[in-house]
């Protein structure tokens, strides 16, 4: 069965399939030797770390490495480094930390993440809004842009809520007050009387105010500042869309306005380091 | 034609040709979902058409489709030529070949449904399970049985390696597999909590110790010597990595779970034997590339045994580079990042898929008995292949190193600089750039579906031809 060997080392004498031959050459010594350093290497790591199961327990390894000590230890190291600020804005209001400089520099710094995996998601990163979700870095404000107003905000949530008028108004009612709530946000209300006057008498003045600059303690929008809580392209048709179907009216069609609560998600400290961030992002007064 | 031959090779055509329409499908899947990260619109708000459906579409139709049909194409093939016998049984292939392809229809169907088990590179539901658990067997008691029956007097290694992954595949799937059905379509785990997470990556990296690896090493033993047509460089070689990879893999599964609920001493026992493993997966780089030795000539010109040794370069790469990501300190940056995808695709694009590649054009050629109707679209294939594939793993590598570091970051305050959304919004360009790596690769296989489609009809116009014809 052999063939004619026509290299220098032999073959095994076996040939599979016309002409498969196996040589006898040894393996690269390199290799050999790599090869027994790979055994002694799990011996000195089974040595060193936890590896071998026994009956109610494990090996420890001479190391002493846990995972849990290793996490612990990491852990510390960085409350180490924010230890003297947390210390410090622990208990603190939001207005007592404002009112230090370099407070406020660290805490804005240690909300940034916070309000990027919790708020931005609605908000847009650094609070610059998306579309159906209010802007936070600008001075307009729904609720209000002191401290004591977005902390109440993170903390209880809030709840949009204005009724839908398309079945209290005609079609052509609700299109003249479109008219001019659009007429409004440019400065020129007085253009729309016949609007002007349903402003009135449907009882919009009564939330948004009788000059439609809406009111804080509400969370009635402002209507003449061209900032808009529901933007969209085809403004028109957005603010048409809110009058008729109103929001957070429990119909399918109305506008939804949700902020969530967060004093059950997030410890006190974390909602006082979000307020600061929140204000000082633009528009805090 | 079945009746004439010396072997049983209709079934090993099919196998075959359905192998090289899988790797076109099967990649193609990936570039959609590769896409749907990039660019979401790529969803077209369709559910069944969302990433969280289309993925283990993806995995299932490049590993259990397009790599099932190479492992059965090359299995069947060599092992009747390495045993000088036909099959034990051609009616128990033929049953391997329509139940195969009918799981493979059955994924197609169920997992866009949302039906899954939930569990990675294992989706499909119990009674899909159960079939190919039965298939499976079929396969490797036709295998044994010929092997039994074989006229040769040893044993040929490439049959060891593909006798290794069918022995320990019917164990890991049927192991991992284990569920209590609650309806046709849904079921749970038997395991529970971190059993059930240390026995899916016992199976998840089993399928590529054994599946992947042991499988495609059964291919390159027997098609890296028959096409370079020299003889194996070291059989003692062969022996001692084969032991080494077959008792070292099992071990290695919780180098998936560093840093969770499992045990400590899980973690740290599959990464030593990882680090172990760097040797024996070289030793059969090695043994392959050396079986050119002085004869690196050759390729120059054959490019089917280009495709071949470029996968035993990134079959070695991989395999160096998967233990080095199983150390504690390097998982805690690479975990739940691109690198590990970018690493799994350097192992599958770069290694099985190309190794796949020369396997099949050889086969393609013996078993129509003629040259490829085009060997310059064999190396535009391999040029696409290889380009691909670095695009695909630098992509991911910067990627996912990015993404690690970025995720730890800590500023002077101790407070984490990045937010997760920032990350993301920073892997975007990588997102599109392995997008395009994996569409070339894509094209890759396109080419040589083309190429092979041609062939047959050539073989089969004009059977006379055995040689390259003449051109101009």
């Amino acid at each position: 069965m052999s063939d004619k060997k026509t290299n220098q080392v032999g073959d095994t004498g076996h040939v599979w399939d016309d002409n498969l031959r196996e040589l006898l050459n040894d393996p690269p010594r390199w290799w050999m030797i790599s090869f027994y350093a790979s055994i002694a290497w799990v011996v000195v790591y089974f040595i060193l770390y936890p590896a071998i199961p026994l009956v109610n327990s494990h090996t420890k390894g001479i190391m002493g490495w846990t995972q849990i000590k290793e996490y612990k230890e990491d852990l510390q190291k960085i409350e180490q480094v924010r230890a003297p600020w947390e210390n410090k804005i622990r208990g603190m209001t939001p207005a007592a930390i404002l009112a230090d400089s370099e407070l406020t520099t660290y805490t804005v710094n240690s909300a940034k993440v916070l309000f990027g995996d919790r708020c931005a998601a609605c908000h847009g990163a650094g609070g610059a809004g998306n579309p159906g979700y209010p802007v936070l870095a600008d001075d307009d404000w729904l609720y209000g842009g002191t401290v004591e107003a977005i902390q109440e905000s993170i903390a209880a949530g809030r709840q949009g809520m204005m009724p839908g008028y398309k079945d209290q108004l005609s079609e052509q009612q609700i299109e003249q007050l479109t008219d001019y709530v659009m007429a409004l946000s440019q400065g020129n209300g007085d253009s729309q009387p016949a609007g002007k006057a349903l402003f009135d008498e449907a009882g919009c003045s009564g939330c948004h105010g009788a000059d439609g600059k809406g009111m804080h303690m509400m969370g009635s929008a402002n209507l003449t500042d061209g900032i808009w809580r529901f933007a969209s392209q085809d403004q028109r048709a957005s603010v048409k869309y809110t009058i008729a179907h109103g929001v957070n009216t429990g119909d399918d069609d109305s506008r939804s306005a949700v902020m969530p609560s967060f004093e059950n998600q997030l410890n006190q400290t974390d909602i006082v380091r979000l307020t600061v961030y929140v204000h000082e992002l633009g528009g805090g007064q | 034609m079945e009746t004439t031959e010396k072997y049983h090779f209709d079934v090993v055509r099919w196998f075959s040709v359905a192998a090289v329409i899988y790797l076109v499908v099967g990649t193609l899947v990936g570039v959609v979902i590769a896409s749907q990260l990039a660019w979401p619109v790529m969803n077209f708000d369709n559910p069944y058409l969302t990433f969280g459906r289309l993925r283990p579409l993806h995995t299932n139709a490049v590993i259990f489709a397009f790599g099932g049909c190479v492992l059965m194409a090359t299995a069947f093939y060599s092992v009747q030529r390495t045993c000088g016998v036909k099959l034990w049984s051609n009616k128990l292939a033929w049953f391997t070949f329509w139940g195969w392809n009918l799981i493979i229809v059955s994924a197609v169907i169920t997992l866009p449904l949302g039906l899954t088990s939930g569990k990675e590179y294992a989706e499909l539901e119990w009674p899909i399970d159960i079939a190919i658990a039965v298939v499976w067997v079929a396969f490797t008691v036709n295998f044994v049985m010929t092997i039994a029956n074989r006229k040769s007097s040893h044993i040929y290694v490439s049959n060891w390696f593909f006798l290794g992954m069918m022995i320990m595949i019917t164990y890991l799937h049927v192991v991992n597999s284990l569920a209590i059905p609650v309806g046709m379509f849904k079921s749970y785990s038997i395991f529970s909590g971190v059993q059930d997470a240390m026995i899916q990556w016992w199976w998840g990296h089993n399928a590529v110790g054994f599946y992947l690896t042991a499988g495609f090493l059964g291919i390159m033993y027997y098609f890296v010597p028959k096409q370079a047509n020299r003889p194996m460089f070291s059989y003692r070689l062969s022996v001692i990595h084969f032991w080494a990879l077959t008792f070292g893999y099992v071990w290695l599964g919780a180098h998936h779970l560093q840093y969770t609920a499992l045990p400590d001493w899980t973690g740290s026992l599959g990464a030593a034997i990882s680090i172990a493993m760097i040797i024996p997966s070289w030793g059969g780089a090695i043994n392959g590339m050396m079986t050119l030795s002085g004869a690196w000539d050759k390729l120059r010109t054959d490019y089917v045994l280009r495709f071949l040794i470029a996968s035993l370069a990134f079959y070695a790469m991989s395999t160096f580079e998967g233990p080095i990501m199983s150390i504690k300190t390097v998982n805690a940056l690479s975990h739940y990042t691109d690198w590990t995808v970018g690493h799994v695709h350097s192992g599958a694009l770069g290694w099985v898929g190309m190794v796949a590649a020369g396997a099949l054009y050889h086969m393609v050629m013996k078993l129509w008995n003629t040259e490829m109707y085009s060997s310059k679209l064999v190396n535009t294939h391999f040029w696409l292949a290889t380009i691909g594939t670095v695009i695909y793993i630098v992509a991911l590598w910067i990627s996912g190193i990015m993404q690690g570091l970025m995720w730890r970051d800590y500023d002077e305050f101790g407070t984490l600089t990045y937010t997760f959304a920032e990350s993301v919004a920073a892997m975007h360009p990588f997102y599109a750039m392995r997008t395009i790596g994996g569409f070339i690769y894509m094209l890759g296989g396109v080419v040589m579906l083309y190429n092979v489609v041609m062939t047959i009809r050539q073989a089969r116009t004009n059977p006379s031809i055995t040689a390259e014809p003449a051109r101009a």
